[in-house]
């Protein structure tokens, strides 16, 4: 457990001794920021909404830049084989990198409250919504983390943990948009179990459904679990 | 305190280690010798814990390196042969964060680590980021870091690889101070390194172990020789007089410029002294002698027949004798 602890915080610290952590938060401001700047439009009621419904697309660039160095670059380097050779369990490696990175975005998701103070210097926002669809885009951030982290435990090279996580987002949206339509009854049904903008769109709009906090909670832990067993396994390979 | 038995490790067609068996009592520094390729860094992985052995038992201080993992773990100190550090953390970072790894408690972190620092000279760098670290003092931190939980045993694998004449002398000198009461494992691939601090040397070669002793044993194995010098008129002539000998197994002759032939004659057994009879027979032959004397072979050049020759099919290893 403590080993878990110092992972997660030597994960954490990295992010802004290197390059990578300043350059994702100014990523996510910048395309937050246009989000917001459309989102105000003069007469209408000031709210967040439309940020936190297309959340799904903003963090797909975001997080896998976030989780793709967790373990790529520990392997890359070489450093997986002192932590390998601690006593540190590859259950307390995965999840201290996970809480790591997973601490980092909501660090991330500070300086977003810029855009609150200006929200409510130029107009009288509800802020129920815009706190459940914070909670949206934490959970979210949650699943996008840890299939970045199992993508980033396959491989050395950090553009390849990058890009795998992204298509792996890509193709779930486009078979939960595009492919659910195409193929009608009864499948548009399963695909729907699997929609992440179906369930942000319930956020943005104000609705805590525990069934969506679960979802996100649940399958972020396999996720994790499932990179745990994939540092055993490339033990006894 | 290590114990391997009959450890095999296959890697698809690639058979690296073939059935290596030595027991590693507390206290001895032992070096592992052998050719890049012999299997001593696989060896290495399978006591670190880092790869089971495909069959065969792996124990340290009485624990399974398998089963009983993280126990072993947190009993050994090492550092590997790439010296693997986070370049964007400074040292004293690095050395917290290993502390925290190894379980120590907050209130002896920082006794720990300051403990370290001064072992392996690294006051000056404490606060010096990874990245901006000579090889030397990388290499330094990274023995810090092994030792940072006072391990019983510690594992060091080519530590001085890549390191000039002067930090190479200086990084010898601090192992031989940290070895204290521990068990030590120094995987090396050059035999000066591990002949002078090493009680024990374990050849390996071709993924097997070839010889296993003190370095005098191993040094008893080795092929006695005498050196001769005489003029004979051509090293043919030489050869002749002192063919016929009981007790020769080979002669190597050379023509000198100043006329002389010189002749490395090798004994058939280790004991027999072959200076007599070949005094007696350069007499008979009328052959002036200026220089004759034993000379034993290096442990150098026993080393090197030892690694040479590839195993047969069957790949058996020889059982290893305990000094």
């Amino acid at each position: 457990m403590t080993a878990c602890w110092h992972i997660a915080l030597r994960e954490y610290a990295s992010f802004f001794r290197t390059s990578i952590g300043w350059v994702v938060i100014a990523l996510y401001m910048l395309l937050m920021g246009i989000w917001v700047a459309r989102a105000i439009i003069p007469g209408e009621p000031a709210s967040l909404r439309a940020v936190f419904q297309t959340s799904q697309i903003l963090l797909l660039f975001v997080a896998p830049a976030v989780s793709m160095r967790l373990l790529a670059e520990e392997r890359r380097s070489g450093t997986i084989e002192t932590l390998g050779t601690s006593p540190a369990s590859d259950w307390a490696i995965a999840f201290g990198k996970y809480f790591g990175a997973l601490f980092f975005l909501l660090t991330m998701l500070a300086p977003t409250g810029l855009f609150l103070i200006l929200l409510e210097v130029i107009a009288d926002p509800d802020y129920g919504p815009i706190a459940t669809g914070y909670l949206g885009v934490v959970l979210l951030g949650m699943l996008y983390l840890s299939v970045g982290l199992l993508f980033s435990s396959f491989t050395q090279n950090q553009i390849v943990a990058f890009l795998g996580t992204l298509f792996f987002f890509l193709i779930l949206l486009l078979a939960t948009t595009i492919g659910a339509t195409a193929l009608g009854e009864p499948w548009s049904e399963y695909l729907r179990i699997l929609s992440l903008g179906a369930r942000m769109e319930d956020f943005a709009r104000g609705v805590i459904d525990t069934s969506h906090i679960v979802f996100f909670i649940v399958i972020s832990f396999w996720f994790v679990s499932l990179t745990a067993m994939s540092l055993e396994f490339r033990r006894w390979r | 305190m290590i114990e391997l038995t009959q450890v095999h490790k296959r890697f698809g067609q690639v058979h690296a280690v073939r059935g290596v068996s030595f027991r590693i009592e507390p206290g001895q520094i032992v070096g592992v010798l052998g050719p890049n390729g012999a299997g001593k860094s696989t060896t290495i992985r399978m006591i670190t814990g880092s790869m089971p052995p495909t069959s065969g038992r792996v124990s340290v201080d009485g624990l399974d390196a398998v089963d009983d993992s993280l126990e072993v773990r947190q009993r050994l100190g090492y550092l590997p042969e790439a010296n693997p550090l986070y370049p964007e953390m400074s040292v004293a970072g690095y050395l917290r964060y290993r502390a925290g790894l190894f379980g120590i408690r907050r209130s002896h972190r920082a006794a720990a680590i300051n403990k370290v620092i001064d072992r392996c000279w690294l006051s000056e760098v404490t606060h010096r980021r990874l990245a901006h670290l000579s090889k030397g003092f990388r290499q330094r931190v990274g023995l810090a870091a092994a030792l940072i939980h006072d391990p019983p045993v510690l594992i060091l694998d080519e530590p001085t690889n890549g390191l000039d004449p002067s930090q190479i002398a200086e990084t010898r000198s601090l192992i031989r101070d940290l070895a204290g009461d521990r068990t030590m494992l120094l995987v090396s691939h050059i035999l000066p390194e591990v002949e002078r601090t090493c009680d024990r040397i374990i050849v390996f070669a071709w993924g097997e172990i070839r010889a296993d002793g003190t370095p005098d044993h191993l040094l008893s194995r080795g092929r006695a020789t005498v050196v001769l010098e005489a003029n004979a008129p051509t090293p043919d002539a030489l050869v002749s007089a002192l063919r016929a000998l009981p007790g020769v197994s080979g002669i190597e002759t050379a023509a000198l410029d100043d006329g002389w032939v010189r002749a490395t004659i090798e004994g058939k057994s280790r004991e027999t002294d072959l200076r007599e009879p070949i005094a007696r027979a350069c007499r008979d032959a009328n052959l002036l002698v200026r220089e004759l004397r034993p000379s034993k072979e290096s442990l150098e050049s026993l080393y090197l027949r030892l690694v040479q020759d590839e195993p047969g099919p069957a790949g058996k290893s020889k059982p290893g004798a305990t000094p």
